[in-house]
């Protein structure tokens, strides 16, 4: 039943949304806008230690995103970014839905389980990644020991440069599978059983049944999932500093890790790791908005 | 439903209400008293393993007692001490005393943020130059050391015995020596090649021992120390994890008592001690004989300016205090560290025959800024760079010190 | 059912896979310290100790308490602030509730190390470091914008039809949120304040700059007690996860008894 609104009464409605909206627009305002509006102004400053100490810190305009982008380090560790995240995402996504479609017909023990596998969200990265690094120890870790069961020569998991970054991959796959599978899993248990029966009675197949029904009205929490697990794994830190350091010889770098690297590490160069950091920043919003826009025009469509 | 919600909710903002007061009431008595009673300092050290009740936090009291002062410790790990230090200073509320590891003392001290050591009145008279040095800056003192640990050469006793060697004198005694622990079927050295500060200062000896010079990091020299390593990692000698394992993480294996030849530092004594394994210590031998220099490590003490004269001069007299010869031997055992006096040393070195060899390495070796001051730190991300390039094999020794040089001198 | 326990099977394989890291954490925190790298490695130790859990115990329980009250603290802060946002973006279309959204999607790109030492210079001004509400204030921004889009989502699936019903029958905007909206909503409210707790519960970066001992100090800092500049007390530091995460546990099971089948479907409009 529709009826027609007064003009008061709507404007009565928009304050009374926005009396909902303003406690999180003020939080909003205090706590993000004044860390990412700082970041900013760094990036455009000779910042270093003395900085903190003198409060001295001369405008250079673009110098700092010029000495980053001409880096050495920059495109090779824009890549392995691309690379961390397409295939972090990809992996994660894929098995955590899985996992959620497995997990989604009740059977004994299904409810416990499920909440088994949230246990790794519980332990402090400085735990969780400790302890991937010493499975993935060439001499010492487990996996190589398993692996060599099939005759498999111990891979140099943390401290071969060309494999470096697939083993933080694998150990960003590991943290990021929980968080895919139950928003997926939520996702899966709003579709209609009736839906179902129907496919069943049509003769459909399992396989048939996922594409043409369960994925497609996955799509909303996919976009949520996805786009979330984007905008998470580009600011992916302690894992990859834990475990590898970004190492051997740089060869797990990313972004993130570098922005660190630059304002922590030996250089102190907080303008130069403000500079990378807000790129990161950019690429997130790009991507993210291309994703929207990819989305809306599909669900157009 | 509705009801069960508003209960949550009910006791949730009495939590909430709760925590708030406590948290206001914490905050109310956590400034410093600014007058009152007693002035309350403020220490920070990278000591987060110690507690209350360890020697190096009674003796602090105790000083703090002296001195007419309370303090407050805080210990945590060394990288969060340096950003938070910065933070602090930032705020203006830096503490009144902090330890800091010496190559990183140049650079805090160049920032302006240290009072040198003239202008507060502590006397470094009694202090080894070379161990003073360390924390120069154009001549100025900006820090007293804790104390001085430096790497040497362990090795297991009963590995060598079995493969009947003696421990080595120079570079190919090392390597001979390797390859025959390694043919004994046990592994062979370890050492720390991570990409980090601690690369750079296990690398030092062998850097140094070669005769090479930090100035000139492609010079053939440095290419000769460089291979070394590389080839130990190649031919097996070294586990390829070198490249990820902590000084810390040496130590573990060589204490798994597998391991035949370690390069750690003075501060793993106590730990070895008290482990399984029948070790022996020797200096890191220089490639054609003799010691190798090697790093100088260890903490100092350091006082950010104060404006108050009157709390500036009470920490100063905390920590002449605390360095008194007198003082440290208490807390000194718990880091196993070298006294920086010459006659502190010399008891020390009697008290203990595995420190005496430290304390002779000690007395050799060299400061890592004392050449480069506060360029020291990106010449060390340099060396540490090569060192990961070319032990992983990513490059050639040559190419990786040749690559570490140019990034310098454009930098 | 024979159907049943295949899956239960598999199910039990899926996580023991999942899982074994922590299995071998588990190993960790009783394998003596001269064991922890021998080669080959084995799936059970062959002496154990018992010493990092003596020291866990007796060094960690205060941490832990401040832990258990920071996550909880987070997860009210969380669902005060994010569920009337939630409403509002879901129900109330708000003039330039897109920013506000496209703004909560920014506000969770910044990197935590930015972050936090944003937060210091605020919270050194308004003196809230080294407090328990400054801490839960700043665990709590690591859930709100996530509370917000996922509660939203959810919100957005509560047909219309029950809304305008309670609107006909002379309900405020906030009579119906309270009447209609929460309890319908309760499976989001408990996914979103699984997850703030969580992320409040393993937060180490906030806790770290933000306080100084003798302040309120969670576990995760707890634990650096046994790292030092020089060597690692694995034991301890493994022994304490493990007792960090029992009554951890105890209130995930709990809570996913909530989480049943039935969520009400979101379309997500951004």
């Amino acid at each position: 039943m529709t009826y027609a609104r007064a003009p008061l009464a709507r404007r009565r409605l928009q304050w009374t949304a926005w009396a909902f909206l303003a406690p999180v627009v003020i939080y909003l305002g205090a706590f993000y806008a004044y860390p990412i509006i700082r970041n900013i102004l760094m990036g455009f400053q000779d910042y270093t230690a003395a900085s903190f100490v003198t409060g001295v810190a001369p405008f250079i305009g673009f110098d700092n995103y010029v000495a980053v982008v001409t880096s050495t380090m920059f495109w090779p560790t824009v890549l392995r970014t691309a690379v961390f995240v397409v295939a972090s995402l990809a992996f994660q996504f894929a098995i955590g839905l899985a996992l959620a479609q497995f997990f989604s017909r009740s059977f004994r023990l299904s409810a416990l389980l499920r909440s088994l596998f949230l246990l790794p969200w519980l332990l402090p990265l400085i735990v969780s990644a400790s302890t991937w690094k010493w499975m993935l120890d060439k001499d010492y870790g487990i996996l190589n020991a398993f692996l060599g069961i099939f005759g498999i020569s111990p891979v140099g998991w943390t401290v071969d440069p060309n494999i470096s970054l697939i083993a933080v991959i694998i150990v960003n796959i590991w943290i990021g599978v929980p968080f895919n599978m139950v928003i997926l899993y939520g996702g899966l248990q709003s579709i209609p059983e009736s839906l179902y029966e129907a496919a069943a009675l049509d003769g459909a197949g399992a396989w048939t049944t996922f594409w043409r029904i369960t994925f497609p009205l996955l799509r909303p929490v996919t976009t949520v999932v996805l786009l979330l697990g984007l905008i998470y794994t580009l600011k992916v830190f302690d894992v990859i500093w834990i475990t590898t350091q970004g190492g051997p010889a740089n060869s797990s770098q990313t972004l993130s890790t570098w922005s660190y690297q630059l304002s922590f590490g030996p250089q102190l160069q907080f303008g130069l790791g403000a500079a990378a950091g807000n790129l990161l920043i950019v690429a997130a919003v790009v991507f993210g908005a291309l994703y929207i826009r990819a989305q809306r025009k599909r669900d157009a469509a | 439903m509705t009801v069960k919600y508003s209960k949550a909710a009910g006791a949730g903002l009495l939590a909430l209400a709760v925590a708030t007061t406590l948290g206001l009431a914490g905050c109310a008595g956590g400034t410093p008293s600014e007058g009152g009673a007693s002035t309350a300092l403020t220490l920070w050290d990278p000591y987060p393993q110690f507690e209350a009740d360890s020697p190096w936090s009674t003796t602090l009291d105790s000083c703090a007692k002296d001195a007419g002062v309370t303090i407050t410790r805080e210990g945590m790990d060394t990288s969060s001490l340096t950003s938070k230090l910065l933070l602090a200073a930032q705020q203006k509320n830096a503490p009144d005393i902090a330890v800091i590891d010496n190559p990183l003392v140049a650079s805090v001290a160049d920032t302006g943020l240290l009072a040198s050591m003239d202008d507060v009145g502590i006397d470094t008279s009694d202090i080894l130059p070379n161990i003073l040095a360390a924390g120069n800056v154009e001549g100025k003192a900006f820090g007293v050391p804790v104390g001085s640990n430096t790497l040497a050469l362990f090795y297991n006793k009963t590995i060598l015995d079995e493969a009947g060697i003696t421990p080595p004198t120079n570079w190919d005694e090392l390597k001979a020596d390797v390859a025959a622990v390694q043919a004994a079927g046990h592994q062979g050295i370890g050492f720390s090649a991570v990409g980090t500060e601690e690369g750079s200062f296990q690398f030092l000896p062998f850097f140094w021992g070669s005769g090479a010079d930090l100035s000139e990091l492609d010079s053939p020299e440095a290419v000769e120390a460089l291979s070394l390593w590389t080839d130990f990692v190649s031919s097996g000698g070294a586990s390829a994890s070198v490249l990820n394992s902590t000084q810390a993480d040496i130590n573990d294996q060589f204490l798994a008592g597998d391991l035949a030849f370690q390069v750690n530092g003075s501060w793993q004594l106590a730990g070895l001690d008290a482990g399984d394994v029948d070790y022996g210590v020797v200096p890191v031998p220089g490639i054609d004989g003799g010691a190798a220099p090697a790093p100088l490590g260890g903490e100092f003490f350091t006082l950010p300016v104060n404006a108050d004269a009157d709390r500036q001069a009470k920490a100063a007299a905390v920590v002449t205090c605390m360095t008194d010869p007198a003082n440290a031997v208490n807390w000194i055992a718990g880091l196993t560290y070298v006294l920086p006096e010459a006659d502190a040393q010399a008891e020390q070195a009697k008290q203990s025959p595995e420190l005496a060899a430290f304390v002779d390495a000690v007395a050799a070796a060299k400061g890592r800024t004392s050449d480069l001051g506060t360029e020291y730190p990106r010449y060390s991300e340099q060396l540490w760079t090569a060192l990961q390039e070319a032990v992983s094999g990513a490059k050639t020794p040559e190419q990786a010190l040749t690559d570490a040089q140019a990034a310098v001198d454009a930098g | 059912m024979k159907r049943s326990w295949w899956r239960t099977l598999i199910g039990i394989v899926l996580t023991a896979v999942m899982l074994f890291p922590l299995y071998w954490m588990l190993m960790v925190s009783i394998t003596p310290r001269g064991e922890l790298l021998k080669t080959p490695p084995t799936l059970v130790p062959d002496s154990v100790t018992f010493e990092g859990y003596a020291k866990a115990i007796n060094d960690q329980l205060p941490y832990l308490g401040i832990s258990l009250v920071v996550a909880l603290g987070s997860v009210l802060v969380t669902l005060l602030f994010a569920a009337p946002a939630a409403y509002a973006l879901a129900k109330l279309s708000p003039r330039g509730g897109g920013v506000v959204t496209f703004g909560l999607l920014v506000a969770q790109m910044i990197p935590g190390i930015v972050m936090a030492t944003g937060f210091y210079a605020i919270y050194a001004d308004l003196g809230l470091l080294n407090t328990l509400p400054g801490l839960v204030l700043a665990d709590s921004t690591l859930a709100v914008p996530f509370a917000i889009l996922v509660m939203r989502a959810f919100m957005e699936g509560i047909p219309s039809e029950l809304i305008q019903a309670a609107t006909v029958d002379g309900a405020g905007a906030f009579r119906t949120f309270r009447s209609i909206i929460l309890p319908l909503s309760r499976n989001a409210v408990v996914t979103v304040s699984l997850f703030a707790f969580l992320f409040a519960w393993s937060d180490f970066l906030f806790a770290v700059i933000l306080t100084s001992s003798g302040g309120p100090q969670p576990f995760t800092l707890g634990i650096y007690h046994y790292i030092s500049n020089y060597s690692k007390d694995w034991n301890a530091i493994m022994a304490t996860a493990v007792i960090a995460s029992v009554p951890a546990t105890i209130l995930l099971i709990v809570a996913q008894r909530y989480v049943a089948a039935g969520i009400t479907a979101g379309a997500v409009k951004d």
